[in-house]
């Protein structure tokens, strides 16, 4: 990812406080974004944001663990729930995959 | 180029008639790629239309067979609104939620080709003179991720405000 070459400064954090989407051993499949050279980190961030609902600081925690360690799971849940948001992450353009979770 | 700000509810920029111009070329570049059929061959498809799992090649196949024609639709639709705002010869651009989405995802896909056919890599940097066609092309992506990041900018600080 990289940083933007022009904007202000992002805005304060919301004072409410997104759900920790854990891992549930009877939901084993797991939706991943990947990190890739293109995407701008405020870009990742908004659309995590927006399709999953996450509040900014969830969404940007989750964005610089892609950043930082090459991908982060962005979602888990049932197999046909993962597909689809893969799908709309890929609508976004970004580089995102669905698996079982390890 | 005037950025993409947030202005009286609606997302405004205004380019001048050489932006607009490259904007439109890029755009019909696009749309000829996402109508081509060979997603295997093409770097730039591969990016666009990645595979859905890395792991598994037989849930790959599955579900690019059920997703494959509407993202490459969605995308097509997406450009035909960028499109429909763009000025000819320069001027301003003003966009409605709904526009402005779709102006936020093509530019994010013409990024993504430009930058995958120039092999941008994470430590890339602007070019120091534009002095060959790879350069040039080095500039016009450096400019489109200056137009999208002002875009972004435009719709988190808009959402703030909304709050």
């Amino acid at each position: 990812m990289v940083v933007g070459v022009a904007g202000p400064m992002a805005p304060a954090r919301t004072p409410d406080t997104g759900t920790d989407e854990s891992i549930d051993p009877d939901r084993p499949w797991v939706t991943i974004v990947w990190n890739d050279p293109v995407n701008l980190m405020t870009y990742v961030t908004f659309v995590l944001q927006d399709l999953f609902g996450y509040d900014e600081e969830k969404a940007t925690t989750l964005m610089l663990q892609v950043h930082h360690e090459g991908r982060a799971i962005v979602s888990s849940g049932p197999r046909e729930r993962m597909e689809h948001d893969t799908s709309r992450l890929h609508a976004y353009g970004l580089w995102a995959s669905f698996q079982r979770d390890a | 180029m005037k950025p993409f700000r947030a202005r009286s509810g609606q997302i405004v920029a205004r380019l001048d008639p050489a932006e607009a111009g490259v904007l439109g070329m890029l755009l019909d570049q696009l749309e000829m790629l996402l109508e081509s059929e060979d997603a295997a061959g093409d770097p730039v498809l591969a990016r666009l239309l990645p595979e859905g799992n890395r792991g598994d090649a037989e849930a790959a196949a599955e579900y690019r067979e059920l997703t494959e024609t509407s993202l490459r639709s969605g995308k097509a639709d997406d450009l035909a609104i960028v499109r429909a705002a763009l000025p000819d010869g320069g001027g301003d651009v003003v966009l409605d939620d709904d526009q402005a989405a779709a102006w936020l995802r093509s530019t994010n896909d013409l990024r993504l080709a430009l930058g995958t056919r120039l092999e941008i890599a994470e430590d890339t940097e602007p070019p120091e003179d534009v002095v060959d066609e790879e350069s040039q092309q080095l500039a016009v992506y450096y400019w489109l991720t200056a137009l999208q990041g002002s875009l972004v900018d435009a719709l988190v600080a808009r959402r703030a405000g909304r709050r």
